[in-house]
């Protein structure tokens, strides 16, 4: 009796564990799209994307990974690159660094990928670049706006800069709000280097910042803040508070009348997901500026191809806006595919040079290109002003602006 | 003065907030000792509820009618089918009640799409005084939250109900043998906390807007309100409520934010290491 019971034991402890080495092997949250014709003779090259596709910038992260989706197959419906088919590799990066860390070293040690694109915060960022291109040795495009600074080699980034957000935006801010800025800011890295930026381009436009202030990321009640804006009788609020904090911050200027005052909100990572957060008459008139907005469909027939495609595969939450690196990934995806056409080759010394210089004639907002020796992108940048709960377009920069970094 | 007069009010409207988020959390704390970490998750979904009345076309205030009933009834449920094994292990309670916080807070999530959502208030707009506005929502949630308040008093101090309640949480066996069902009542008192954080949710969800983490959000607040109120009472941890919540919303009025947020904390700890039975002792209501 006590045999049996100890084979029947041994059996299941080898089924479980035939299972558990199964999903260690595979990995949890580990996706492979595999190519139609994955059985081509050459093998196929490997993209990896890593980003947040569980935790709070979830929707963020899921729109990213179907713009990436989306954007393989369309080059795999089409010939693939150099002959052969492109395989998606997609791991979670769960807005833990850590977890993240382990997952893009999964992409890169056991599938060898020839590209990591992916991350959405800075500390997301900052935390993998290291495992990617320095001991990963494997080229790494970061698709989010941020703030600026980051130089490191083969480490390419495809969204806007601080220069983007606010050479035209904070001059056309003073003409249609007025002089007197208020940068209320969450506390974190972005916004501290962006509003030393903002600050300079304010100064330099004849504008004044009458405060300065940081808040802890999870506070939700800006009764003195608002105070503050009010009694200072601020123009334009520049606000670098995120969500959650973002939507009662707005609420709560709405109700002491700043608004009603003649007040102006400028936001620079508002896009369609965060129109959500408020009411539409909350922040009527709230502007912003990024490379891509919906209502550029309407006269951009380029968006408007991309934008009907990305809703066809996938209707639903998660929106392709420029705020969730959605276009920087869009972009960053051909800009890589153009460099490894003209490298003819996926290995990564070849593939860094021909992207340094790389081009593309259609994108979301319009064409984009890497600033040769900058490992930054140069994109149309577009103000837009939010009214009645949608945007509307109303300025455009003239070419193609300048990302000033490195 | 009409600034000093706004920043009374506004600092007034957060201390109702947070005491309108303890009530029930306090109330299950103390009456039934048990520390329930699904508290938070309870104000989620009564915002949820709320949200969802809204987008299906259905009036706000009809959803935040309903969702008290609605998250007491889970409340109810989930007491008898989970919290009620835990009854004699009060930190396997703890852990328990933490696991079902999880499972809600994650589902919403997955429900909403990890998006923040608005909900518009039945009664929006602000209240102008001369030249002060004060947000008209924020001064119904002071006046239902004074409602409330007096509500639970009188029915705990009153109400034969509240007094089956205090006999059951303060000697058990004592109260089985006079013939009240001690288990009934640990279910209905659950069921009742859980009823008061679903209404805290509908009515916070329009000024802080829905998203997964806005239970969690208040959490720590309210753990910390409990601690510095004392746990044995119903008026201790309303009373510890009172001065976290004037607490966080006054500081950064006088210093930086960061900073504030900080010393809220600092002090609750200096205060509970002099006064560890907290701000009202003993039992009673």
């Amino acid at each position: 009796m006590f045999n049996d019971h100890g084979h029947l034991n041994r059996r299941r402890f080898l089924g479980g564990f035939a299972f558990t080495s199964g999903a260690i092997a595979t990995g949890v949250g580990s996706w492979v799209l595999r190519p139609e014709w994955a059985n081509a003779a050459a093998a196929p090259i490997k993209v990896g994307i890593a980003t947040d596709l569980t935790g709070p910038i979830a929707y963020a992260g899921n729109a990213d990974a179907n713009v990436a989706k989306m954007v393989i197959k369309e080059i795999n419906d089409s010939g693939g690159l150099l002959g052969r088919p492109l395989e998606l590799f997609i791991e979670d990066t769960a807005s833990n660094e850590s977890v993240a860390v382990g997952n893009v070293r999964k992409l890169i040690q056991r599938d060898k990928v020839d590209l990591v694109l992916g991350g959405i915060t800075s500390s997301m960022r900052n935390a993998i670049k290291d495992p990617i291109v320095a001991r990963g040795k494997t080229l790494y495009i970061y698709p989010q706006l941020y703030e600026g600074k980051e130089c490191t080699p083969y480490l390419f980034c495809t969204g806007p800069t601080p220069a983007q957000q606010c050479d035209e935006f904070i001059p056309w801010l003073i003409k249609n709000g007025g002089k007197k800025f208020a940068l209320p800011s969450a506390n974190y890295v972005w916004p501290h280097t962006l509003n030393v930026y903002a600050r300079k381009v304010i100064e330099a436009n004849g504008g004044e910042v009458v405060f300065e202030e940081y808040y802890p990321l999870d506070q939700v009640d800006f009764s003195s803040t608002v105070n503050r804006i009010i009694s200072n009788k601020v123009d334009v609020v520049f606000n670098t508070v995120i969500p959650p904090g973002v939507g009662p911050f707005f609420k709560q200027l709405y109700e002491a009348g700043f608004l009603k005052g003649g007040g102006r909100l400028a936001c620079v990572y508002y896009d369609e997901n965060t129109l959500n957060i408020n009411q539409a008459n909350e922040i009527e008139g709230l502007a912003s500026c990024l490379d891509y907005f919906k209502t550029l469909t309407k006269d951009d027939p380029v968006s408007a191809k991309i934008q009907a495609a990305y809703e066809k595969d996938y209707p639903g939450n998660f929106l392709f806006a420029a705020g969730s690196a959605a276009t920087g990934t869009y972009r960053g995806l051909k800009l890589w595919a153009e460099a490894v056409k003209e490298a003819n080759s996926v290995e990564r010394e070849a593939v860094a040079a021909a992207l340094d210089h790389a081009k593309i004639a259609e994108g979301p907002g319009g064409p984009a290109e890497m600033v040769p020796g900058k490992r930054h992108c140069k994109m149309k940048m577009y103000t837009a002003v939010a009214k009645g709960g949608n945007y509307e377009i109303v300025g455009r920069s003239d070419g193609l602006v300048d990302p000033k970094e490195c | 003065m009409a600034s000093a007069f706004a920043a009374a009010f506004e600092i007034l409207s957060f201390g109702a907030i947070i005491v309108l988020v303890v009530l029930g959390l306090g109330i299950i704390a103390s009456m039934m000792g048990i520390f329930n970490f699904a508290q938070g998750e309870f104000v989620l979904l009564g915002a949820y509820i709320t949200y969802l009345a809204h987008s299906r076309g259905l009036p706000v205030w009809a959803g935040m009618a309903a969702a008290p009933f609605l998250v007491g009834a889970l409340g109810f449920v989930l007491e008898a089918l989970i919290i009620r094994r835990f009854y004699a292990a009060p930190i396997v309670a703890m852990l328990g009640t933490y696991a079902l916080g999880l499972i809600i807070r994650e589902s919403v999530r997955g429900l909403i799409g990890g998006l923040y959502l608005s909900v518009p208030e039945p009664i929006g707009g602000s209240i102008d005084l001369g030249s002060v506005h004060v947000s008209a929502w924020r001064f119904v949630i002071v006046v239902i939250t004074l409602l409330v308040m007096v509500g639970c008093y009188l029915l705990l101090s009153r109400t034969s109900f509240g007094l089956r309640i205090r006999a059951t949480l303060e000697n058990p066996a004592l109260a089985r043998a006079s013939g009240i069902s001690t288990a009934s009542m640990y279910g209905t008192t659950f069921a009742f906390g859980a009823a008061l954080a679903g209404l805290a949710g509908a009515l916070l969800v329009p000024v802080f807007s829905l998203f997964a983490d806005l239970g969690i959000r208040f959490l720590i607040q309210g753990f910390v309100a409990v601690m510095v109120g004392g746990v044995g009472s119903f008026i201790g941890p309303v009373a510890g409520a009172a001065v976290i919540g004037t607490l966080s919303a006054a500081l950064p009025w006088v210093m930086a934010p960061v900073v504030a947020d900080i010393l809220v904390f600092v002090l609750a700890i200096v205060f509970i290491k002099f006064r560890p039975q907290g701000l009202m002792s003993g039992k009673g209501v």
